[in-house]
């Protein structure tokens, strides 16, 4: 009855771990959750998915998982979907919920269980539990695990088959700050050997500390997609503050910059040109208390392409008033 | 496949809840076996035939138990949302229904075969305790077969109820309800008992039997055993199919 050990899939092609989706659409009744989604995820990629509630994430990972059956378009993986993959949990790791536990199974025994059924040997349970810090607590049942605790069973169980592509869906949901340095430390750990990784998440911050590309997705379409220094590229802000600043405004329309004016009366430009703003502010005889480049921030972008759908209302500091300034848009708006 | 069935017949073994369907089995087997000696023993020492039959067929009372862990295979992983994880280690999902069925067959058997060991050896004990010779004639061997066969298929049977209902709540309680009421009433009621020899508890009960089954109506004529047998599993494989293109079709969202 003992199944041989089948070997790994990581590392037998280095061209596996492409994964393609091709015009995807999921309808549900009158909703058309994804629409027409085409983006590709390169091999040894680590790529953020990202986008607001209810923007069709989940349904499009499940769908490349084949737990959805799409409406039309294709979802591949090795250029296979999911149900045709010879064998799955040694090509793709996915975790999808932190609650798909038996309450009654060890976390030992949840993973022995997969194990089983891929043909790994059951050592591999203790293994991934080793990796994940769950040693200590995985003969206890999952029914007494904290939601961190859940969550690393769940990334666990992507690793049990030592796969080259990783899909994970919100894997910082519900984590204390340390389980999100955990996880923070987890990517790194899977950014540095080279895995396919596909990783939903809200924790904009790290994604960006660990991603190489980011597919940004709004009400089922694709909003953007690419390498960060693509999605980067045009939005370098330079932030001017200083005790007046009217006739540096004035001189960055006429020089055809744009940007925002801020509660507090800092200027935020559109541009990394900082000398010539710096520039503009000697030749005007404006006095700066600061004048220093924004670095990219990827949470920024995602609030800018997703129409601030994602984000609160911002609220006004009592007692102080927006500037107004054309052609500068004042904060809250569109960034 | 192998893989599949260890993977199943693991996750069974992982909850106490096979142990309480043993233990289940063990008691109505018991019961039943004690039942039918004590009547053997009576009916020996008034000098009325001894209805052996019975006696060695006890087992096939523990159905009950062998219904609710088949109607557990299914219904839990949705309960508890292990689907997900099943389906991406096995995500053909009639291979999966395959494993399941087949990992389910697995403890249908080991369960028939202890309850059939405890109908003979309380029979056996109490009959030759009490002097009454012991005859394996009337039948006996091919109704040991059936009881044994009609506790695998009611484990089939099970199995394709949950993948129809697939929650788990409802599908326990229309099994039990099924089996302990709805069984004993349908084949009084009009219009429904002309149909009742087909129906899964009919069939059933036409299968275990040696051929007459008493306390039915006048009216409601069973199939052969034989025939009996092939209709219930006809009833079960029927729900395994149906119960897997319900469920296991559907989006796992």
């Amino acid at each position: 009855m003992t199944a041989p050990d089948q070997p790994t899939a990581r590392g037998t092609n280095p061209a596996d771990g492409r994964i393609v989706v091709d015009n995807l659409t999921k309808v549900f009744g009158n909703q058309r959750a994804v629409d027409s989604l085409s983006f590709t995820v390169e091999p040894g990629s680590v790529t953020g998915f990202l986008g607001p509630n209810g923007a069709g994430k989940t349904t499009t990972l499940r769908m490349l998982l084949g737990l959805v059956r799409p409406s039309s378009g294709s979802a591949t993986i090795n250029g296979m979907n999911y149900e045709s993959l010879p064998r799955p949990l040694q090509t793709v790791g996915a975790a999808l919920e932190a609650s798909s536990f038996h309450p009654a199974h060890t976390g030992r025994q949840h993973l022995r269980i997969y194990c089983a059924a891929a043909g790994l040997p059951a050592r591999r349970a203790d293994e991934v539990l080793e990796l994940v810090g769950l040693s200590q607590v995985g003969r206890k049942k999952t029914k007494g695990y904290s939601m961190g605790m859940r969550q690393r069973l769940g990334l666990a169980g992507t690793l049990l088959g030592d796969p080259k592509v990783l899909i994970l869906d919100e894997p910082a949901n519900g984590l204390d700050p340390e389980g999100i340095r955990w996880l923070r430390g987890f990517f790194r750990h899977l950014a540095s050997e080279g895995r396919t990784v596909l990783v939903s998440s809200h924790q904009l911050a790290e994604v960006q500390e660990v991603a190489d590309r980011a597919v940004i997705l709004n009400r089922g379409k694709l909003v953007r997609a690419g390498t960060l220094d693509e999605l980067s590229a045009g939005t370098a802000t330079t932030v001017v503050r200083g005790p007046a600043l009217g006739p540096l405004q004035q001189a960055l329309t006429d020089a055809g910059f744009g940007g925002t004016s801020e509660p507090d009366g800092a200027l935020r430009i559109r541009t990394d040109q900082l000398a010539r703003v710096g520039h503009l502010a000697f030749t005007h005889n404006v006095e700066l208390h600061e004048l220093r480049l924004e670095e990219f921030d990827l949470e920024q972008l995602f609030f800018s392409l997703t129409e601030g759908e994602h984000q609160g209302a911002e609220l006004d500091p009592p007692g102080r008033g927006r500037r107004a300034g054309l052609p500068y848009q004042q904060q809250g708006g569109a960034r | 496949m192998i893989n599949l069935i260890r993977s199943e017949v693991l996750k069974i073994r992982s909850t106490q809840v096979w142990f309480w369907m043993l233990l289940l089995s063990a008691a109505f087997t018991s019961l039943g076996s004690i039942v039918t000696s004590v009547t053997a023993v009576n009916d020996y020492h008034d000098g009325n035939p001894v209805n052996y039959y019975d006696v060695f067929t006890t087992s096939q009372g523990a159905g009950i138990a062998l219904l609710v862990l088949g109607l557990l295979g299914l219904t839990t992983e949705f309960r508890h949302k292990t689907i997900t994880p099943t389906l991406l280690a096995t995500p053909n999902r009639w291979q999966l229904l395959a494993g399941k069925a087949a990992s389910y067959a697995v403890f249908a058997i080991v369960y028939a075969l202890i309850c059939v060991a405890i109908n003979f050896a309380i029979a056996i004990i109490w009959l030759s305790a009490e002097n009454v010779p012991l005859s394996f004639g009337h039948g006996v061997p091919g109704g040991v077969a059936k009881a044994f066969l009609s506790l695998v298929l009611t484990g089939m049977f099970g199995l394709g109820l949950g993948a129809l209902l697939r929650n788990q709540a409802a599908a326990m309680v229309f099994g039990i309800v099924y089996i302990a009421i709805l069984d004993n009433i349908l084949n009084f009621v009009p219009w429904i008992r002309k149909g009742y020899a087909y129906t899964p508890g009919g069939a059933l009960k036409a299968f275990n039997s040696n051929g007459h089954v008493e306390g039915m109506p006048g009216d409601v004529h069973l199939l052969a055993p034989a025939v009996g047998g092939l209709v219930f599993l006809a009833w079960s494989l029927a729900l395994l199919v149906i119960g897997g293109r319900i469920s296991l079709s559907r989006d796992i969202s």
